[in-house]
């Protein structure tokens, strides 16, 4: 199923063997949109990755462009004002819950319902709009900035964003029913794709593929970063059958989630404290020129970050005097980068037919697979 | 209330006096009866086509308004009323800005078109995504005309063969398609003086052709050389004709109750007997619904074309006025399915409750009848905002409506009713597919079939129904659809919704899989 | 019903258990080389993580024990560095950054099956969920290549065949190896990653005369990619 084909979510490309309507083997093949991010970042200011980060998973930019974030300041030693974290938290939950909506848009169409597409995209809207106030675009922010963010909440912001939250939490109850309680649905995604929790963490799966075999691990609160611990959320888990997870189990944990990152919000814009504080009182000119003292070559930093779609994790070595402001080595890790060949890997035995169904329920996106 | 529109007397008068007045004259007036069939049957035969031509536009409005009401999604001529108000609530006076005041006459437009076709919504902050709430009429019209230019933008498209392609069968294919598709009107009486053809055994002629495309679709996904395309036509095949064998069953039924194989006949019967063949056999009829579109090929049964798998199925190849056409021809045969069902089960081109406005008052049927469906028009006409001068319209054109109006009008609000289907549902799997059909909707013909016998043997005694018993069936129906409707595990579904707890601790409430048992 | 995480008391069972690992590898792999310290993170929240330098040679038998024997079950990234001005006996550097998440399979009861939800405020010792950074160096050679963790860890594979794929570093015992990220007919021998090759036009450390470069020749040109 070539590069250009309206299910795989990308360009890549999976062969498949079948046998008749079943398939037998398959084979993915990425590296169609290898953007070489990891070398052309080795010559970029710490300052200008960020625009590059963003751009690893567009679907989700701003999750991938805090991971940098963490792990530059745990390269750079940077402390971080509160205020800054919570906005933080709150743009990450908003392109989480962002994220996932695109993937359930994505989702229902390849199992046959347009409705939900719509109806998906029209709640997308919402956050976007948010998004938007926040960073001043729809898709790539650009938000975060070392040591901060790049500018306070908009007057009103927290009043609009609760509305529109809300206004969200009833909707998605009602896609949910859409779904839930239609049985070609649940006959399309139950009993497909089949995944054990030990098998996907030992191939390297994370995030809500493995939340929905039973277990509920998450960044978030193994490794905490950020304000997380001083919100009030539940991991989103599932229970799955005695053979493992189904689609069915990761589309509901991954609804499940979307409504936790949702009262996440609600959370830190009620808790988040006062003041202008948003950004390391320092400033970004002074973080980027003693970068050759507090990074010096060999010193490394890194950080595991809950992206929407798993673990992702920024690994820096610092440059020292001889490459100035420039890190030595960034190396990204893309949880889908190990998703991909893994749920290849699990369609075997199932039908043609639940080939978009289980890689769909996986969630790929390309951009952060093949940097 | 007999036919009144009487398209086809009309037509062989016509004629007959065309024949008289041309051959009679000659030598050769023995061959003016002849002639003045073949006339009238060229007459008839454009007229159904050109209604059912020109009404198919209609369908594909319904297809697209209904669908994206449904969707809550806003469409191109919608989009044009963002131009003149603002999105959000908010609003750019960009006219302001003109030199020499340029934009005064911009800004009068803008205020003008805004408080005619302006609305205001309910939440001011997510205005955005919740206004799109009826705009009113005027922009649901301009969407009869697209279907045209989609026509004519496939006229222009390139079409080709590929290269490796089986060519001769690749160009018969849409051929068979589209020929068999056209020739089903032939057979399907608009009225009971509307028709193209009516042999005696018009339902038989039907049904075989109807089966003909299955064929041409079968043809058309082996023959591009193309892998997905011949997964799709497999498909096709074999789900075609795992659902010709209920639909097959369930139309005998019909034809076991109403005693004839004709049509005609068959309207007739619901006509004369006072009741509705759907309340007499709501199975059948719901049999009836869910195997035609399964031959149609519309979600939940689209596998063969299935586009997040196989790009468009077992069209893919096709380009230009060739898949056109064949576009064309699912719509035809939607539309046929629409119109069976009408004439099976709705009573054709009877006016709902048209018998009883007869009994009532004999011999002033058609003012009286109409006069009940004008007062209704008035109250509908007060209460919009339409001002009440324009109700007589209401009434005077419901009472000029000629049977075959009432025909077309029960198809698309059957075939509403197939957009919202498709609206809702989830493509089924194919295996699934056959295993529904074999499995379920066979043995549930048979047993259709059985009722159909058992009725017009034993409870049926001539002339009309006494009134129990399509009563009785109806009830029954309902009784068993609001039980399967309502039977659902309300704790397991409330268990769904709520997320599970990391501090509970607890169990969460059982979610059997009925699949795995 | 919902309560926060506390993070105070945590940060002490990471310490304790960090410090676990340590000790048990410095009684385990006394001798051969392996160093093990407790690290920092210095962003966010302060919470430790094992560092462990590997000699190169006992790569594999490390790889087992951390997992069999430390619980790492997650192997996050497995990537590689040059280093052509550093150190002798470090000019290649492999890092692989493993997790110990402790997830099992959820257990089956009659039928159906019970979650594993744990409350990070009372998890202690062994599941503690740790993270793990281990470095093994390698001396100047034009052939660098380490033992390949593939059948200990199924997440190595795809990792390491990036890390040929980009750096150049061989896993020996890799079953099916190829490029991954690269088109498959890119020249034997060819690794962006490492530091000959120069990003054309972009390397903003030398400045130019003309800014758009319309004067530049690429350092590379002429010589096939």
């Amino acid at each position: 199923m070539g590069p250009q084909h309206p299910m795989t979510h990308g360009l890549w490309t999976l062969k498949v063997k079948v046998d008749g309507e079943t398939v037998v083997d398959t084979i993915p093949d990425l590296g169609y949109i290898h953007r070489g991010v990891e070398k052309i970042c080795e010559s970029r200011d710490f300052t200008k990755i960020t625009t590059y980060c963003d751009r690893l998973c567009y679907a989700s930019a701003n999750t991938w462009s805090h991971s940098y974030i963490y792990a530059a300041e745990d390269l750079l030693e940077v402390e971080v004002p509160e205020r800054a974290e919570y906005i933080r938290v709150i743009a990450v939950e908003l392109q989480r819950i962002a994220s996932h909506l695109m993937w359930l848009g994505a989702f229902c169409p390849d199992i046959g319902n347009l409705t939900a597409f719509v109806w998906c995209l029209r709640e997308r809207e919402m956050m976007l709009d948010l998004l938007q106030e926040l960073g001043g675009s729809r898709m790539h922010y650009n938000f975060p900035r070392i040591g901060g963010v790049k500018r306070d909440l908009p007057i009103g912001f927290a009043m609009r964003a609760r509305a529109k939250i809300k206004l969200f939490l009833d909707r998605i109850q009602e896609t949910e029913q859409l779904l839930d309680e239609s049985t070609v649905f649940l006959v399309r995604t139950q009993g497909v794709g089949y995944a054990k929790p030990e098998e996907m963490v030992n191939w390297g799966v994370t995030g809500p593929n493995v939340r929905a075999g039973g277990v509920n691990y998450d960044v978030r609160w193994a490794h905490p970063y950020s304000v997380y611990d001083q919100l009030d959320w539940d991991v989103s888990v599932e229970r799955p059958s005695i053979k493992g997870a189904d689609s069915y189990d990761r589309y509901r944990v991954r609804v499940d989630e979307m409504r936790q990152s949702a009262l996440m919000c609600l959370d830190a814009l009620n808790k988040i404290p006062g003041g202008a504080e948003t950004h390391y009182s320092e400033g970004d000119p002074m973080i980027i020129s003693k970068a050759k003292e507090r990074a010096e070559e060999g010193k490394t930093g890194f950080h595991h970050f809950e992206d929407s779609r798993g673990e992702s994790m920024f690994y820096m070595v610092g440059g020292g005097d001889q490459r100035g402001k420039h890190p030595y080595r960034i190396s990204i890790r893309s949880p889908m980068f190990l998703t991909i060949p893994y749920a290849s890997k699990c369609m075997i035995g199932y039908k043609v037919a639940d080939i978009p169904a289980i890689m769909g329920s996986f969630d790929p996106c390309i951009g952060e697979t093949d940097r | 209330m007999g036919d009144w529109f009487t398209v086809r007397t009309w037509a062989s008068d016509f004629s007959q006096m065309v024949a008289d007045n041309t051959i009679g004259k000659t030598s050769f007036s023995g061959y003016s009866d002849t002639l003045a069939a073949v006339i009238t049957e060229t007459i008839m035969a454009v007229n159904v086509f050109a209604i059912i031509m020109g009404t198919i536009l209609v369908l594909l409005w319904i297809e697209r308004k209904f669908f994206a009401r449904i969707m809550d999604r806003r469409g191109a001529t919608m989009a044009i009323r963002s131009l003149w108000v603002g999105e959000g609530g908010e609003h750019v006076d960009w006219y302001d800005e003109l030199p020499f005041g340029a934009g005064k006459p911009i800004r009068w437009l803008n205020g003008l078109l805004n408080n005619t076709f302006g609305s205001s919504s309910k939440y001011e902050t997510v205005d955005r995504v919740n206004d799109r709430g009826y705009h009113g009429i005027w922009f649901l019209l301009p969407g009869l005309i697209q279907n045209v230019a989609d026509g004519m933008k496939f006229m222009t498209k390139e079409w080709m063969v590929p290269a490796k392609a089986d060519k001769f069968i690749f160009e018969v294919a849409p051929f068979l398609i589209i020929t068999s598709t056209v020739m089903i009107f032939a057979f399907i009486p608009l009225s009971s003086e509307i028709y193209s053809a009516n042999p005696e055994l018009s339902l038989l002629f039907l049904m075989a052709i109807f089966g003909i495309a299955p064929l041409g679709v079968f043809f058309a996904g082996w023959s591009s050389n193309n892998k997905y395309t011949l997964l799709g036509g497999i498909r096709s095949a074999a789900q075609l004709t795992a659902y010709e064998i209920p639909l097959l069953v369930t139309v005998l039924s019909v034809a076991v109750l109403s005693g004839s194989l004709n049509i005609i006949e068959i309207v007739e019967f619901q006509i004369s007997s006072g009741s509705w063949n759907l309340f007499l056999l709501p199975l059948g009829a719901g049999l009836f619904l869910i195997t035609m579109v399964a031959e149609v090929e519309r979600i939940p049964f689209d596998m063969p074309e299935a586009e997040a798998e196989l790009v468009e199925g077992w069209w893919t190849e096709y380009g230009g006025m060739r898949w056109g056409l064949m576009f064309a021809s699912e719509y035809l045969r939607s539309y046929a399915a629409c119109l069976l069902f009408a004439l099976f089960f709705l009573g054709g081109w009877e006016m709902p409750f048209g018998d009883s406005i007869t009994n009532i008052i004999p011999n002033q049927d058609l003012i009286l009848g109409s006069v009940g469906i004008g007062l209704i028009g008035l109250a509908i006409g007060m209460r919009s905002e339409y001002p009440a001068l324009l109700a007589p319209i209401p009434l005077v054109f419901m009472s000029i409506l000629p049977p075959v109006a009432w025909l077309l009008f029960k198809s698309w609000v059957l075939f509403a009713l197939f957009v919202w289907i498709r609206a809702s549902f989830h493509r089924i799997r194919t295996d699934q597919i056959l295993e529904f059909g074999w499995r379920w909707l066979l043995p549930l013909s048979l047993v259709n079939l059985g009722i159909a016998f058992w009725l017009r043997l034993s409870a049926w005694e001539g002339g009309e129904w006494p009134l129990f018993v399509p009563g009785l069936i109806t009830a029954i129906a309902l009784v068993v659809f609001v039980i399967l409707g309502i039977d659902e595990d309300t704790s397991e579904l409330e268990g769904r919704t709520r997320p599970y707890s990391v501090y509970t601790g607890e169990v969460g409430p059982a979610s059997p899989r009925s699949h795995e048992k | 019903m919902v309560f926060s995480l506390g993070i105070k008391t945590r940060g002490e069972y990471a310490e304790e258990a960090a410090q676990q690992v340590i000790d048990a590898a410095i009684v385990r792999w006394q001798g051969t080389g392996l160093e093990a310290e407790v690290r920092n993170h210095k962003s966010g929240m302060a919470r430790p993580y094992v560092y462990i330098k590997c000699p190169r040679n006992h790569w594999r038998a490390v790889a087992k024990w951390l997992r069999f024997e430390m619980g790492a079950d997650h192997c996050s990234m497995i990537t590689g560095i040059h280093w052509p001005d550093g150190p002798d006996d470090c000019k290649w550097e492999v890092v692989a950054h493993l997790m110990r998440m402790n997830v099992i399979n959820p257990p089956e009861r009659g039928g159906w099956t019970k979650q594993v939800i744990r409350d990070p405020k009372i998890l202690q010792d062994d599941d503690v969920p740790m993270e793990f950074e281990v470095s093994i160096s390698i001396p100047d050679t034009r052939n660098p290549s380490v033992q390949s963790v593939q059948e200990v860890w199924m997440g190595a594979d795809w990792n390491e065949k990036e890390t040929w794929d980009l750096v150049g570093i061989d896993f020996e015992g890799h079953e099916n190896m190829r490029r991954v990220l690269q088109p498959h007919d890119t020249p034997v021998g060819f690794h962006p990653l490492q530091r000959q090759h120069k990003i054309r036009y972009h390397d903003f450390e030398v400045m130019y005369d003309d800014a758009q470069g319309f004067g530049r020749k690429a350092i590379d040109e002429g010589k096939t990619k």
